[in-house]
């Protein structure tokens, strides 16, 4: 299985960017900051405002990704899915949803928390905002490489006829209770593609059995495989 | 491509335990839906679910814990080697309830790992399991990466389990939203007015043709094709063109070399709401042409169970094929145009090998899945 790496983007506590405008790794820890519209588009987007803040990170990562691939204009839609792996997911909207439950009984509830109370409401939103038409997904499972997405996404590509797939985490940060461990706020998705893309490609990306190579050498973890890619920026 | 066959199954449902009692329920044309008296639905607009009879929390537990226990008992033992794939879009989410409500503090349960970690451990299986959160096409989309793994030769046999209950979070929101039904709602019929929620736990046991056959078991159906699409087109609103469904039906039937002619009937989301059928009669229409093959759903009997509606589905479907039959779709009395003829409340007789299993959901989400019968 293998697939070019096309496109890098996120929004970490190092900030918003895109692979191609940077050097250094951005999976870092720290206070993450919530993107607003204008740090991500440069239109108005009246629909953006009303995203829970799970969906905005994840959304402005897929947003960089597809930009610095220079893959974000489209005409028609694309088989492209997306596959984000995320501990917590949308806990966080869960939360305020329910304090718009408890008041009054249910009379408040609050169907627009309630649309993002699915954590994979936001790759609908990217499906719709970029024309994605591939298989789209959010994956749960303990894994401290945070490499799994990667994995699963390029399993997409060697059994479906998607083009590409977005692939990465999401994660806001845990609420208190649950602060325990090594944990990484914020999003990032890399876009692999069946071919390279229309901006030069990092480079290719290989599974061979559990193992995962990037440009023939092995990666272990997400961090060690953005820092390779960025190397191909000097 | 290797063969995938559905080996073993289990299930829990609001017509039973088993899957013999969920067949013969849905032949009877019987429906779990009924009062709810679970939480007070004193301010919601509906007040009627189908929930499993006689499910209790256990103390400091979940309604997921009780479940689990009679799917394990039901489906016996699991290869060690088996891969596990969880699909549930909300998981323990009446521990969040209990939390939010400042009865405890927040548990580690809320999240995902601790419930695979339960499932594994419960099945005894070395894979502590991945949870695939894709709405309420969450098991069918499990079901296809389990049936991918297998066919690409990566494993020769993939647990797959599903599970949502019926809970005040989630009725509430969808009472919000405007989506629940006052009444048993009625799927494909021209009064229908919305969903009815329901809950259930379901196991399906996939194996490679060589694998099942070394383990002597008597497969209840092959997964013969399998696809996903997204509508990029609204969040909570299917495309009103059914072009993202008609993209997933397309690949299943890519995938398995299969002709929609060959296709004996279908399993349909069926949600009852108004939106969603007449997309999916839209999508079906446009994909048969003028040969639709008969149709149901089974939301009017077992609401809508959310991530587990798939994983039940194929099963139902997998007896359809067995049987030659598929159930009635309960409270479609007077169908839609697009379905006259081809959606009944009466139980249809099919003549065919192959069944088409659909879901939608939010995030603009589609999956199909085709399964083939005479694996017995």
């Amino acid at each position: 299985m293998r697939a070019w790496i096309n496109g890098i983007g996120w929004v970490t506590p190092a900030g918003f960017s895109q692979g191609r405008q940077s050097d250094s790794s951005p999976l870092q820890g720290g206070e993450l900051q919530i993107p607003q519209r204008k740090q991500v588009f440069a239109q108005i987007d009246k629909r953006f405002g009303r995203l829970d803040d799970f969906s905005r990170v994840g959304l402005a990562a897929v947003a960089f990704c597809l930009r610095d691939a220079d893959a974000e204009k489209w005409e028609e839609k694309r088989p492209i899915g997306v596959v984000a792996a995320s501990r917590y997911g949308c806990l966080q909207t869960d939360i305020d949803y329910y304090q718009t439950l408890i008041p009054e009984d249910g009379k408040l509830a609050s169907p627009n928390l309630f649309a993002y109370t699915l954590p994979n409401s936001f790759l609908g939103e990217a499906a719709l905002r970029f024309g994605l038409t591939g298989n789209s997904m959010i994956i749960n499972r303990h894994d401290s490489t945070r490499l799994e997405s990667i994995k699963v996404g390029l399993e997409e590509l060697a059994w479906s006829d998607q083009s590409g797939v977005l692939a990465g985490i999401v994660d806001l940060g845990p609420p208190p209770e649950l602060m325990h461990g090594d944990h990484l706020p914020g999003g990032l998705f890399i876009l692999l593609g069946r071919e390279p893309g229309n901006a030069a490609p990092y480079g290719e990306l290989e599974q061979v059995g559990e193992q995962l190579l990037f440009n023939g050498v092995e990666v272990t973890d997400l961090s060690q495989l953005i820092t390779a890619c960025l190397a191909t920026n000097i | 491509m290797k063969k995938v066959f559905i080996s073993k199954v289990a299930c829990v449902t609001p017509l039973g335990s088993g899957p013999e009692a969920l067949w013969e329920g849905l032949l009877d044309g019987r429906s779990g839906i009924a009062p709810l008296t679970r939480f007070s639905c004193e301010n919601y607009i509906s007040s009627i679910a189908a929930c499993i009879k006689d499910l209790k929390v256990p103390a400091g537990g979940s309604l997921l814990d009780p479940l689990l226990e009679r799917l394990a008992e039901q489906l016996g033992e699991v290869p060690r080697d088996a891969r596990l794939i969880v699909a549930s879009t909300k998981g323990e989410i009446d521990k969040l309830e209990v939390a939010c409500r400042g009865v405890e503090m927040l548990p580690e349960s809320v999240l995902f790992e601790p419930l695979l970690a339960k499932i594994s451990g419960r099945f005894g299986l070395l894979d502590t399991g991945l949870n695939i959160n894709a709405a309420c096409t969450s098991s069918t989309v499990a079901l296809a990466r389990g049936a991918a793994m297998i066919a690409a030769g990566q494993t020769d046999c993939v647990l797959v389990y599903a599970a949502d209950i019926v809970s005040e979070f989630v009725f509430s929101g969808f009472s919000a939203l405007q989506a629940l039904s006052g009444e048993r709602c009625k799927p494909f019929d021209t009064a229908r007015q919305g969903l009815n929620l329901g809950e259930a736990g379901v196991a399906l046991l996939l194996m490679s043709e060589e694998r099942a056959m070394r383990q002597k078991e008597t497969p209840l159906a092959t997964i013969a094709g399998w696809g996903s699409a997204n509508d990029a087109h609204h969040v909570t609103a299917p495309a009103r063109d059914g072009s993202g469904l008609i993209l997933a039906c397309r690949a299943a039937l890519k995938k398995g070399g299969i002709g929609t002619e060959q296709i004996a009937a279908i399993n349909a989301h069926g949600t009852a709401t108004i939106y969603n059928d007449a997309m999916e009669l839209t999508a079906f229409n446009a994909l048969f042409a003028d040969k639709l093959p008969p149709l149901h759903g089974v939301k009017g009997s077992l609401g809508h169970c959310l991530g587990a509606a798939g994983g039940v589905e194929v099963l139902v479907a997998g007896y359809a094929l067995q049987q030659q039959i598929i159930p009635g779709t309960v409270g479609c009395e007077q169908p839609e145009e697009a379905g006259q003829g081809r959606v009944s409340s009466a139980p249809q007789a099919i003549c065919g090998e192959y069944l088409l299993c659909t879901n939608s959901g939010f995030g603009g989400v589609n999956a199909a899945l085709i399964l083939q019968g005479g694996a017995r």
